[in-house]
């Protein structure tokens, strides 16, 4: 056996952390509703429901009735994995923890404090404030087979993204040069994200899991300077307009 | 301590033997003692190229498992001084090269000659891995098409993670592009992509160019490096090359569709 038995040998610690999750929000608790919405989402993205840890949250029906263990069953089958409930009554709380699953109090709108801290331990204190560290810059050329991502934030690429490269953002990406590999912008849902791109050439573009393949592009907008976001819940590519002087 | 040299493309048959034999014979050719070694186990193609196929006694896998010592698997150039061969085997498995061995052979090299240079196999799985992991410069060989501009820019995220220096945060490795079987006339039609659009992508400096050339298939055949053959396109286009690796400024060449002259329209003849 070893001769000092002191701290650093602990079985655990505990740490803070604030990790992404994707947050369902329900508007309805209709089991197949939901289930045909998320088929068409699954096939769009297949790559972003592979065993995803999910957040279902429920502030915005808080009283409806809802078979919790048929919509967990269900998520399961499509590769989701709920890890907990937000919001709800107490007879949700009560089933959510009856499934092995955690449950948050609801927040109430981005304004307000949440009144009760979530089970999540404090950042470290010489974390600094999340919005300071939450996007990434890349500089250089981002080359065939290598991913960059900004899992909590925007991403911005000073160089060129090559065709067979991947990046990824959880909210906007800008491409300040030719972005020819693959972007995707607001991989946890968030509809406002946006593709911003110097020379447009890519082989798919997606914000949210909304997404268009090279051959979905018109070829007119291709080699432009352009933005991809969602209008209507519709995908749309927009050349930048030279300045007029 | 020598400067290790790997000649890498992901892609496979577009010219990295036949460029790490020229660049080896021109490094020798200036004087630098220099090693070129065989990392395409199973293939063995270098000895070809270099005209020692019949004197392969031992090789580099034989040196890692300590079956042979160094000495006795180098073989020596019989024409150019300071230059010698260390061939792979045709026989062994891959999985004999294993990391500490070939970082033994490599450090023993290392004290004897200037330069080592590494051919490496096709692919971006271990052997080319190998080939590339303790390399101090990289010369990324790279045709005019899509698919050998596209595995050249893999091998180059390759070199920026998976070697030595990147692992231990050192000095990245310093990588060239050396773009091969360049054909003026095939890219002027369209078929081939051109030397700006292929720097544009790859967004490393070039090194040289090498044209399409009948003379490195009659260096192959002959088993005597192009370099040699400076009557030739290829073999002036490879000493050109080997001196900007020494830091000479070279301007380059071969890269404009020759304008034929009135003879050689009426014969026919083209670059030799
Ligand atoms: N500049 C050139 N002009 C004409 N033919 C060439 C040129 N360079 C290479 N070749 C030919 O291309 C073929 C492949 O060359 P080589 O063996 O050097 O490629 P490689 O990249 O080492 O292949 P592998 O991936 O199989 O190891 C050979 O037949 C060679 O003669
Ligand atoms: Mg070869």
């Amino acid at each position: 056996m070893s001769l000092e038995l002191d701290a650093e040998q602990v079985a655990f610690t505990f740490k803070g952390g604030m990790l992404p999750l994707t947050v369902i929000e329900l508007a309805s608790g209709n089991i197949e509703r939901i289930e045909a919405q998320l088929s068409g989402k699954i096939s769009q993205s297949p790559a972003f429901f592979q065993h995803t840890p999910v957040v279902i949250g429920l502030e915005r029906l808080p009283d409806e009735p809802l078979a919790l263990d048929q919509l967990c069953a269900m998520l399961r089958r499509h590769r989701l994995l709920p890890v907990a409930v937000r919001g709800g009554n107490d007879a949700i709380k009560q089933s959510a923890w009856a499934l092995g699953i955690g449950w948050f109090p609801p927040q109430e709108g981005r304004a307000q404090p949440v009144v009760e801290p979530v089970p999540v331990a404090p950042l470290p204190e010489e974390a600094p404030p999340l919005e300071l560290r939450s996007g990434r810059i890349f500089r250089g050329t981002v080359r065939s087979g290598q991913q960059v991502s900004a899992p909590r934030g925007d991403l911005v690429v000073v160089g060129a993204v090559n065709a067979g490269a991947e990046i990824l953002a959880a909210g906007s990406i800008h491409v300040y040069g030719p972005l020819r590999g693959r972007a995707l912008a607001g991989i946890h849902g968030d509809q406002d994200a946006a593709v911003f791109c110097h020379e447009l050439d890519a082989e798919l573009l997606s914000v949210a899991g909304n997404y268009k393949r090279l051959e979905d592009i018109p070829p007119d907008l291709l080699g432009k300077s352009v933005q991809v976001r969602m209008v209507e819940d519709q995908l749309e590519i927009s050349a930048f307009e030279p300045l007029r002087v | 301590m020598a400067k290790i040299i790997v000649v890498t493309s992901g892609k496979g048959g577009v010219g990295k033997t036949t460029s790490a034999a020229a660049i080896a014979t021109g490094l020798a050719f200036k004087g630098h003692k220099t090693v070129v070694i065989d990392f395409d186990v199973g293939l063995r193609n270098l000895d070809l190229i270099m005209g020692c196929e019949r004197r392969v006694v031992y090789d580099l896998i034989n040196v890692i498992q300590g079956e042979a010592g160094l000495n006795q698997a180098l073989i020596r150039d019989k024409r150019v001084e300071n230059l010698h061969i260390l061939p792979a085997s045709q026989t062994r498995d891959k999985d004999a090269l294993t990391i500490e061995g070939v970082e033994r052979v490599l450090d023993t090299l290392s004290e004897d000659f200037d330069y080592i240079v590494c051919d490496s196999p096709a692919g971006i799985e271990r052997g080319a891995q190998l080939a590339m992991y303790f390399a101090d410069e990289a010369v990324v060989v790279t045709n005019p098409e899509v698919s050998s501009v596209r595995d050249s820019d893999r091998m180059l995220g390759l070199l920026s993670s998976k070697t030595r220096r990147a692992e231990q945060g050192q000095e990245p490795i310093k990588e060239h592009l050396l773009i091969t079987r360049y054909s003026p006339d095939r890219v002027t039609s369209g078929d081939m992509l051109n030397l700006d659009d292929i720097r544009e992508i790859l967004a490393i400096p070039l090194i040289g160019l090498i044209p399409e050339s009948e003379a490195v298939l009659r260096a192959s055949n002959q088993g005597v490096p192009v370099t040699h053959d400076q009557q030739s396109d290829a073999g002036q286009a490879y000493s050109d090359t080997v001196d900007r690796l020494l830091g000479e400024d070279k301007p380059l060449r071969f890269h404009e569709q020759q304008k034929r002259g009135f003879l050689s329209r009426m014969f026919g003849g083209g670059r030799r």
